[in-house]
């Protein structure tokens, strides 16, 4: 009897337990494509590892020089601003934790290894948040908190800009879109409107921002 | 065609070939993904990565096991990485009834009460991790013992072990509202 109660339940989970809706599977597919198979293919080329390597270690090179300047940047800026305003708890900390104890630890390039992950790491929390916003804000939880943390990037966005290491024009690009975006989502308020959030969505996916956010933070992490 | 053939050929630049692997293994690879997150959106976002990651290793793939269980495989470490940070911006638990409108029963369900059923989906999104995960794949997705074992890569019976535990936590959970099953 228990066991049959307790089947016949797990039987109703079954079909009730987040159903699935029915996937966008044409949508899904033009981004897989465009990330898989954009650049390779077009010399009749093979896909995978040749390609995602080759992205990486370029990624590699400008994310080394990127870290250690924006190391350098947000020194100065904190320096600079010690006189006036207390040093905001955005990049200055997160840096200074990358640049504490390995700085002496360089990679091939000769640039500070720890930095890359320091960028690597700012990747992923810009991931995050805007993978996580649409439900979010959908649900109404915790603006707050998103805006908080969108700010927060949002400063070490502006870091990155000001670094050589916006010269890399595709880095430059994706930089500046996020800055957009991270505006717009730190400006969010308690009770906002849906047109705050469909400016947002619309902003994303005309730049086209999550799966070359993606993509960088896949480029990354593989290595 | 076979599936190792399409495999070749999507490793040789193929897009075609690529679409009908997407075609035969997304719609599960996206019921999976949506299990473990309850969010239409997010599910979307982690079937992407799950295809975009395959592809992108697919010259890894050796055959071992089935190619089902290999995108399973990136699927749960996709969503299970993700999730520990989304959840960080999570305050409160998912609001269920956002998630299973009224009246979304399939036709095969018998009768349970509402609030049962809304204690159990909150009891299953309590459950640890790995428990949860195990659950979901056998319980409520179907996978075998055999599959889930690959997919998680424990062994066998560490599986078993798992699913054990999770009822038994669900029905202790459960037991104020219906005695009976009190383990």
């Amino acid at each position: 009897m228990t066991e049959d109660r307790f089947d016949e339940l797990m039987r109703d989970a079954a079909h009730t337990y987040r159903k699935p809706p029915q996937p966008d599977l044409e949508g899904m597919w033009k981004a897989i494509e465009r990330d898989s198979f954009s650049a390779s293919t077009a010399g009749g080329g093979h896909i995978g590892r040749s390609k995602a390597r080759g992205l990486s270690l370029v990624a590699n090179r400008w994310v080394a020089i990127a870290a250690t300047l924006v190391a350098g940047v947000a020194l100065g800026r904190a320096s600079a601003s010690l006189g006036r305003t207390p040093v905001q708890p955005t990049a200055v900390p997160s840096v200074s934790v990358a640049s504490a104890a390995p700085a002496a630890r360089t990679d091939s390039t000769g640039l500070a290894q720890p930095y890359e992950v320091e960028t690597s790491r700012y990747l992923g929390q810009t991931a995050a948040l805007l993978i996580a916003l649409p439900s979010e804000a959908r649900a109404g939880r915790a603006d707050a908190q998103l805006a908080s943390r969108a700010s927060d990037l949002l400063g070490r966005t502006r870091l990155l800009l000001d670094s050589p290491v916006a010269n890399n024009a595709d880095m430059r690009n994706l930089l500046e879109d996020l800055e957009l975006v991270l505006a717009q989502v730190a400006r969010l308020q308690d009770g906002h409107s849906r047109t705050d959030i469909d400016l947002i969505n619309r902003a994303l996916e005309q730049r086209d921002v999550l799966p070359r956010l993606r993509t960088a933070v896949a480029d990354i992490s593989a290595d | 065609m076979s599936e190792p053939d399409l495999i070749a050929r999507v490793l040789a630049g193929d897009r075609i070939a690529a679409r009908e692997l997407y075609d035969a293994h997304s719609p599960r690879v996206f019921r999976l993904a949506f299990r473990l997150t309850g969010d239409a959106d997010l599910a979307r976002e982690f079937t992407q990565d799950t295809f975009v990651r395959a592809f992108a290793q697919l010259a890894r793939f050796r055959g071992d096991s089935a190619l089902s269980t290999w995108l399973h495989r990136i699927t749960v470490t996709v969503v299970a990485n993700a999730m520990r940070k989304v959840k960080r911006f999570r305050e409160r638990e998912t609001d269920l009834e956002d998630v299973h409108p009224i009246g979304s029963d399939g036709p095969e369900s018998g009768y349970v009460d509402p609030v049962l059923r809304e204690r159990l989906h909150r009891a299953i999104d309590d459950l640890p991790e790995i428990y949860r995960t195990t659950l979901i794949m056998h319980d409520i997705e179907g996978y075998t013992h055999t599959e889930i074992a690959e997919v998680m890569g424990v062994a066998e019976g560490t599986c078993k072990s798992r699913l054990s535990q999770a009822r038994a936590q669900l029905r202790a959970t459960l037991a104020d509202l219906a005695p009976e099953l009190e383990p």
